[in-house]
């Protein structure tokens, strides 16, 4: 609630109005002030070292732009945004579609609940979780595209939902799900529309349209209508439809769902690429693990709408799974061995086997196995990341109304 | 037989729970219904003011006001639209499925057609009250014309599925051919008693009307129903020439029916 | 502003340089249309077949109602009808999102996006049978009437206009009615006649409430130029009048459906 519009004045409706909202608006710097000194307590890996003009002013969204656009502000600021939308719900069957008619049942879900992350100008983070987990979501309203229940965020130091036009100029949002081109024109009047809308310069359009044409390979594909136009060869123009503008920050959301993997391969390529040359900064979400190993160097991980884990990948696996998996291919049968005093045993299958250690006993686990038995062959990994993954979301969380269980990396802070 | 019946009343128990889900739309679609036949009383009644005798085709205000209140009820129970989305179905190859099972598909668009009517007989009634709250038709029927119109009723609601179901099966051939709903639309529109009562037709279109079998289907059992049928045996010959109708036409579809298919399963499958 | 023109301009030049991909849809289309306009004349014939005057519209009166209804059936379909089905379609689809990320004001852009250019021809047919109705009353066409003929027949199209964006609106709302556009062609159903056949409180409710009566009658009436039959002289100050008011309540209406979209609260 902005303490400064003449709506929060008015609606102070007792006698000494000027009084009332006078201590509404003392009110509203005390909050933000506790929610400044709160925040120096919970930092992620990647927040920037502690900057006292930053962490001790408030961050009340009334204040109008403070933000000095100095190198160690982070491009995007997410502070306790929480979003929760009311969904009807209704069994199957005849007599309840009947009694539906009369009395409509509503549920509230938290898809967003206090989330709290920075991102830097140029980074590439990947946000990961189950179905319904709040990604999406969480995308939307940084995106503009819904206004959260709660909290506040700034990317590029614009509130989002306002949808400002400048704001709106310098982003990007692709959802890999649904395309945003008209589906029974070629890709190029797409595009050529899309230019219109954007306003891009005619030069500035034709290099960057040949530009992005010659790295996405799109050379035969321009004149066909999309509706002909295989997933791959449409993902391709989609992405190029997005990137027309130059946006400085861009959300794409599942980009290769459903892609071939030599196509998610080449997609991944030309993102990183792109990241790399234009500096964008990248908020990514999908299924696939490979795009995430392949292209973040941060990943946030959400469940339920809370975060999880927030950090380099590397680290995710070192924090929660401290374990090797060491692969044996034998020479003879086991006979009795007795594998399971060295460690888990994931698999025994005839001469192979999977044996799975902690970190620090790997290398002693490997002399004693090389010693007790003929090995034929021997590798060392880590965990699948995915497995890694699945751990997170077991894990049992703590009750709601504590702040959020954030597995943070900053050494010396509280693993939860 | 006991099977079609069976499979009839499971697609009828879906449709209605399908119908309810959308009541919204299937109000929306059964409101034509009402407002086409209440404007054409409006315009009617008030060419009637202007006309020489003050009677449109020997109809007065409140003739004219049966009349139309008789063919919104004819009307909406006789409906049917497979004409219009045959092709939208071929196209689309929503037909595959259904003809992989042993019924005829026409057995699940009787029952959406019959669940249809079911499920709006709560809206309609209500507004059928309404109109002739407002309008006072003169309802001057015998109870023998109240019975044999209800028969006559029923017996035009199934000449009008099996007739426009078997027009619609030219979509097999010409897939694009969408227009084909709207030009039987409109042939039962001018031709069948709805723009105008009969009588009221200029010659060249009576002529039409007469050889065609729209008349039978609404503006008969609207005649019959609001007593402008004086003679039973008139009445009588009208229900035979329906049941006439209605057995060439159900020839005419088996034999269209099975060339239909043919030519699916040999195109497209 | 001039970039708003522009990209309207753009994207009609679009749809027209494309619909020659759809020849035969487009011919099949043409023939249903003029077998429309056919069925409509039938009427017309079929009405006076019966009688001399519908409360002093004469069948010439009637031409000119029959032209200004295809005027405007045909204007409807050629921009407003296309536009409002992809702004249902695109919010069951969820595609209403990437209206909301260009930086465009949403309500220009999903109102000019598509443009069915041969429907034209339902424009130029209806105009010509106005026309000739309206020769065929008092000898020629005159030009003054002409004039705020098709100024009321803006106002009309604006109204319409409004109505449909109000329609689209409350899809936001009601998610799963699909044919939310049944609403506007039934009470348009009932403007193929002149509104002096109804009963004055059905009257008044179609000029006042629902103003029917400014889409069809009045603009017919204003190229008739006859004060008996029923259409008052002031009609084009009140046209205006409600042309502007509705546009503003539908702008108005369509940004609170945004902001319940978004969840921003209302």
């Amino acid at each position: 609630m902005d303490p400064w519009s003449p709506v929060s004045f008015l609606r102070c409706r007792k006698a000494g109005r000027g009084l009332q909202w006078a201590r509404f608006v003392l009110l509203s710097f005390e909050r933000s002030l506790l929610r400044g000194r709160l925040q120096l307590s919970r930092r992620s890996a990647y927040d920037v070292p502690f900057d006292p003009v930053r962490d001790l002013s408030w961050r009340d969204d009334s204040a109008g732009a403070t933000a000095k656009v100095t190198l160690s502000m982070p491009q995007i600021e997410i502070d306790d945004l929480s979003k929760t939308f009311s969904v009807a719900e209704r069994e199957g069957g005849l007599r309840a579609a009947v009694r539906s008619v009369f009395r409509r049942r509503l549920r509230k879900v938290r898809a967003v609940d206090r989330v709290n992350f920075n991102v830097d100008t140029g980074e590439i983070v990947g946000f990961l979780g189950p179905n319904g987990a709040g990604k999406t979501t969480t995308l939307k309203m940084l995106a503009g595209l819904l206004h959260p229940t709660s909290g506040t965020a700034r990317v590029m130091g614009h509130v989002p939902w306002r949808r400002e036009s400048d704001y709106l100029r310098k982003i990007s949002m692709l959802m890999g799900q649904r395309s945003q081109m008209q589906w029974d024109l070629p890709a190029l009047d797409s595009f050529l529309v899309h230019g219109a809308v954007y306003d891009i310069g005619k030069e500035d359009y034709k290099r960057t349209l040949d530009e992005l044409v010659e790295l996405l390979d799109l050379g035969g594909v321009l004149k066909k209508q999309v509706r002909t136009l295989s997933l791959g060869e449409r993902m391709k123009c989609e992405i190029c439809v997005s990137l027309l503008h130059r946006p400085a920050v861009l959300f794409l959301d599942e980009p290769t769902i459903g892609v071939d993997i030599t196509m998610q391969a080449r997609i991944r390529q030309f993102i990183a690429d792109y990241n790399r040359k234009h500096g964008a900064t990248i908020i990514l979400t999908s299924h696939y693990m490979a795009d995430v190993t392949a292209l973040c160097e941060r990943i946030i991980i959400i469940d339920h709408g809370h975060i999880l884990f927030d950090g380099p990948l590397g680290s995710l696996s070192e924090r929660l799974a401290p374990f090797k998996v060491i692969k044996i291919d034998l020479d003879r049968e086991l006979d009795g061995y007795d594998l399971a005093s060295m460690g888990e045993v994931l698999s025994i299958n005839h001469r192979k086997v999977e044996l799975r250690v902690p970190k620090n006993q790997a290398a002693a686990v490997t002399s004693r196995l090389l010693t007790d038995l003929p090995v034929l062959d021997l590798t060392i990994e880590d965990p699948p990341i995915e497995d890694v993954i699945s751990t997170v979301f077991k894990q049992p969380r703590a009750s709601s109304d504590t702040s959020d269980d954030c597995i943070s990396d900053d050494p010396g802070g509280t693993l939860k | 037989m006991r099977r079609v019946i069976r499979a009839l009343l499971a697609y009828l128990r879906a449709h209605i729970g399908v119908m309810l889900h959308y009541r919204g739309e299937i109000l929306l679609w059964s409101l034509w219904g009402i407002i086409n036949p209440a404007v054409l009383y409006a315009m009617w009644s008030s060419a009637a003011a202007g006309s020489a005798g003050g009677t449109i085709a020997g109809l007065d205000v409140r003739g004219i006001a049966a009349y139309y209140f008789g063919i919104m009820i004819v009307g909406h129970l006789t409906a049917s639209w497979d004409v219009h989305q045959m092709g939208y179905h071929v196209r689309s190859g929503n037909l595959s499925p259904q003809l992989l099972r042993p019924l005829l598909p026409m057995w699940k668009a009787v029952s959406e057609n019959l669940a249809y009517k079911v499920t709006t007989l709560v809206f309609v009634v209500p507004m059928w009250g309404l109109f002739a709250w407002l309008v006072q038709p003169r309802f001057d029927m015998a109870a023998w014309q109240l019975c044999l119109g209800l028969v006559a009723l029923v017996l035009a609601a199934v000449l009008n599925f099996i007739l426009s179901y078997t027009v619609s099966l030219v979509a097999f051939w010409a897939t694009k051919l969408d227009a084909m709903g709207e030009i039987y639309f409109g042939l039962g529109m001018f031709l069948g008693g709805r723009l105008a009562p009969l009588e009221a037709l200029p010659p060249p279109l009576l002529m039409a009307a007469k050889v065609l079998p729209f008349r039978w289907i609404f503006s008969f059992p609207t005649e019959l129903l609001m007593g402008k049928t004086p003679e039973l045996a008139e009445a009588l010959a009208g229900i035979t020439i329906q049941l006439v109708w209605f057995g060439s036409v159900v020839v005419v579809f088996r034999f269209f029916w099975a060339a239909a298919v043919k030519h699916y399963t040999a195109v497209s499958g | 502003m001039r970039r708003a023109i522009r990209l309207m301009l753009l994207f009609a030049r679009v749809s027209v340089q494309n619909f020659a991909a759809y020849r035969f849809d487009f011919v099949m289309r043409l023939i249903v249309s003029a077998m429309h306009l056919v069925g409509e004349l039938v009427a017309v014939w079929t009405i006076f077949h019966n009688t001399k005057t519908l409360n002093g519209w004469q069948w010439q009166h009637m031409l000119v109602l029959v032209g200004v209804f295809r005027i405007i059936a045909g204007g409807i379909r050629m921009s407003i009808v296309p536009n409002m089905r992809r702004v249902l379609d695109d919010i069951h689809q969820g595609t209403l999102d990437f209206v909301l990320l260009r930086p465009v004001n949403s309500q220009w852009l999903v109102s000019i996006r598509e443009f069915v250019i041969w429907r034209v021809s339902d424009v130029v047919l209806g105009a010509a049978v106005a026309m000739y109705g309206c020769v065929k009353l008092v000898g020629h066409v005159p030009l003054i009437q002409t004039l705020i003929f098709v100024a009321m027949l803006v106002a009309g199209f604006v109204i319409v206009y409004s109505v449909w964006l109000m329609l689209a609106t409350l899809c936001f709302w009601f998610v799963r009615i699909q044919n939310i556009e049944m609403i506007f062609w039934n009470v348009f159903e009932a403007g193929r006649y002149p509104i002096v056949i109804y009963r004055p409180w059905v009257q008044w409710v179609l000029t006042f409430v629902l103003p029917l009566a400014f889409i069809t009658t009045f603009p017919a009436g204003a190229l008739i130029g006859d004060p008996h039959i029923g259409v008052p002289g002031t009609a084009p100050v009140y046209a205006l009048l409600i042309a502007t008011g509705s546009l503003l309540l539908s702008s108005w209406f369509w940004r609170f459906g945004l902001r319940h979209y978004s969840g921003a609260s209302a």
